[in-house]
């Protein structure tokens, strides 16, 4: 990883996208952006993200569409990825563990939760490539 | 229009009653076909088969008698139309057969001509009446809800736009913000704050009428959820300067609940409670077994506001109430709270009422289960109508192995536990709920209705599925291990022939209860003095019988 960690946001609408950019650079991430399903996949290519976070309703493929095509792939299946949407838990969550994602948190997130789990991702990862397994 | 034969059953055991009919019957509009049988038992046999158009019944049967001939007879075809055909004029029970969904009542020697074929024709279209009725019912309702579901999740984006911006703007991302415009920012996020809470309201209201609300029931001590909801609302008794008390009752056994929907319903009532608190007044909120039925804890949240008129205290459960004569000038909400509170509660098991006089405060109860095993257990363990000879117990134990696992251990926990409930059979099955809150060691046991070889199975499938999670991955170690409980030697279980079902259950449900905290006890034991080893698997070791 980087000294800076690179963080691809997805979401297809352009204000939370800015927001979310704005919030992580404050908090010392690179971003990049995608607004589609099809972009993403093309931008975690290019760029190497070291996390993305995704939202679930994008068009050009959604977002179970971009989780399986990232774990379809071996350069791209270990990018840890955070479910940022305004879907129902309750109908949705369990879906997207299945499908790979590693944390659920539904919009509105909580900043401080949602900056705590982005680290303790990032983090956690550095950790376990390190141990002999 | 399809073909207009009419299929007519006709139950009636006296020949001389079931010649007239049939021939009142050949009078008919349209052609009819009539099967008659003598015996209720009969027709019951014949609506198993097959669907007549009309069922005509009579009361008196060899095998049954009055109210209950319709009664079965409407359990078993609840939308074939029936008409009574009688032999007395009794008013009172035709009424009641109406009620209860029989379409009409001929007293068999008042037929005259064409009445039965007009009374049968009516009933068939009556029926079929209310059936699209229903239907048109459940597809509105359904509509609806697809359609509420559908608003507060557009709802969600412009709201998380306000959230975020006004949240970068107070945090000074985008330069400095002087006393006055930080006020205005926080009305901003605390209204949009209101909106998704509102948004979160309407949606849960909407899935609890829908029936969608899933519980995750655990082992819970009740002080825990009263001192996080106390805790959570400090803040807004202070700023409207109420007391605020949370106690519990010593000694208060464990009860059977989902921590975070009780906790929903704890802040909404607290929540109430302050908003109707005049300032220097008090709310207390207090845990205590029920005296009426030591089965259930209950909690209680009381204040000393205005209190509750006795007309609104049956409207204030009821969905979009809201007090006409709220004095607090904060906002209202959508009405919405104390709906999803019964809806929750009732969810549980338990009740919630409220008493209260005018002037004197009002005070809301709820009520939760106890911890109990033998409810959740006794599917398991019952077979036939007896109890099993044996179950299989199977124990899987993680422990948490890095620092960096802490910050999602509960969630791995959580997530054992979500996919343990996938690897079982629900009705023959059961996963305990959790014993105790998440530590840094997490035992979970599955209580298996089973025998040696699916108990293999399931111990593969559990190691399976736990070992592909990517919250245990490196962080966690696992150990499963399972045996298998005879039910035979239960002290009393086999001697004492009386002793009911219940109790049996019961007996091996205190036995399932201490054998799993024991096993607890014991690993945690062992887990200090030796240190852990990877991924252990344990073969099944004990007999299926006792030895």
């Amino acid at each position: 990883m980087a000294s800076t960690p690179k963080i691809l946001i997805v979401d297809d609408d352009p204000d939370l996208r800015q927001a979310m950019r704005l919030r992580l650079r404050a908090n010392h991430y690179d971003t990049v952006n995608a607004s589609d399903g099809y972009s993403a996949i093309a931008q975690a290519y290019k760029e190497h993200p070291d996390l993305i976070i995704l939202d679930l309703g994008l068009p050009a493929g959604d977002g179970f569409v971009v989780l399986e095509r990232l774990q379809r792939d071996d350069k791209l299946s270990t990018i840890p990825v955070i479910v940022l949407t305004a879907s129902d838990p309750e109908s949705t969550e369990q879906s997207v563990f299945d499908a790979g994602a590693s944390a659920f948190f539904q919009k509105p997130a909580d900043n401080t939760e949602l900056l705590e789990v982005i680290r303790a991702t990032l983090f956690r990862d550095i950790e376990s490539n390190s141990l002999p397994s | 229009m399809s073909d207009p034969t009419k299929h007519v059953l006709l139950i009636e055991d006296n020949p001389g009653d079931a010649d007239l009919i049939r021939m009142r019957l050949i009078e008919s509009r349209d052609p009819v076909q009539v099967s008659r049988v003598e015996r209720l038992s009969e027709g019951l046999e014949f609506l198993e088969q097959e669907a007549p158009s009309v069922v005509l019944l009579d009361l008196n049967l060899p095998d049954s008698q009055g109210a209950d001939t319709f009664r079965k007879v409407l359990a078993k075809a609840p939308d074939v139309p029936v008409v009574i055909l009688s032999g007395q004029d009794d008013e009172g029970l035709a009424r009641k057969a109406l009620h209860q969904g029989v379409q009409d009542y001929l007293v068999k020697s008042d037929f005259c001509h064409g009445e039965l074929d007009h009374a049968m024709r009516h009933a068939i279209e009556r029926q079929a009446l209310l059936r699209s009725l229903e239907i048109s019912r459940k597809q509105q309702l359904e509509f609806k809800n697809q359609f509420l579901s559908h608003v507060s999740h557009e709802l969600r984006t412009p709201l998380t736009c306000i959230h975020q911006f006004a949240t970068i703007l107070l945090d000074g991302l985008a330069g400095e913000v002087n006393g006055e415009q930080r006020e205005h920012l926080s009305t901003i996020l605390r209204s949009a704050n209101q909106l998704g809470a509102m948004v979160r309201d309407l949606l849960e209201a909407t899935r609890a009428e829908a029936g969608k609300i899933r519980l995750d029931l655990r082992c819970l001590t009740i002080d825990d959820v009263l001192g996080t909801s106390g805790a959570m609302m400090k803040v807004a008794a202070r700023e409207k300067r109420v007391r605020l008390q949370v106690s519990t009752e010593a000694g208060i056994p464990f009860v059977l609940g989902d921590s975070d929907r009780i906790l929903e319903v704890l802040i909404n009532l607290i929540d109430n409670a302050i908003k109707f608190t005049p300032p220097e007044g008090a709310v207390a909120v207090r845990a205590a077994r029920m005296r009426s039925d030591p089965d259930f804890v209950g909690i209680t949240v009381s204040d000393t506001g205005p209190g509750i008129t006795p007309e609104a205290r049956h409207l204030i459960f009821e969905r979009l109430y809201q007090d006409p004569h709220a004095v607090d000038n904060s906002r209202k909400g959508l009405g919405l709270g104390l709906f999803i509170a019964r809806e929750l509660v009732t969810l549980h098991g338990g009740k919630i009422w409220v008493a209260s006089e005018p002037g004197s405060g009002a005070a809301f109860t709820f009520t939760l289960p106890l911890y109990s095993l033998a409810r959740p257990l006794s599917p398991v363990l019952i077979h036939d109508g007896r109890l099993r000879e044996a179950v299989v117990l199977v124990k899987v134990n993680l422990w948490r192995r890095s620092r960096a696992a802490r910050v999602n251990w509960k969630e791995a926990c959580a997530r054992t536990l979500d996919r343990l409930q996938r690897c079982v059979y629900l009705d023959k099955d059961l996963v305990l709920p959790p014993m105790a809150g998440f530590g840094p060691e997490q035992t979970f046991f599955v209580v298996g209705s089973t025998d040696l070889t699916r108990a293999e199975i399931m111990m593969a499938r559990i190691r399976g599925q736990i070992e592909m999670l990517p919250e245990l991955k490196g962080s966690c170690e696992v150990e499963i291990s399972a045996a298998a409980v005879s039910l035979t030697d239960l002290p009393g279980s086999g001697s004492t022939e009386a002793k009911s079902l219940e109790a049996q259950v019961a007996a091996v449900a205190q036995r399932v209860t201490e054998m799993a905290r024991a096993a607890m006890a014991s690993s945690a034991k062992s887990n200090c003095s030796q240190g852990v080893p990877e991924h252990r698997t344990e073969p099944l070791r004990a007999q299926l019988t006792p030895e």
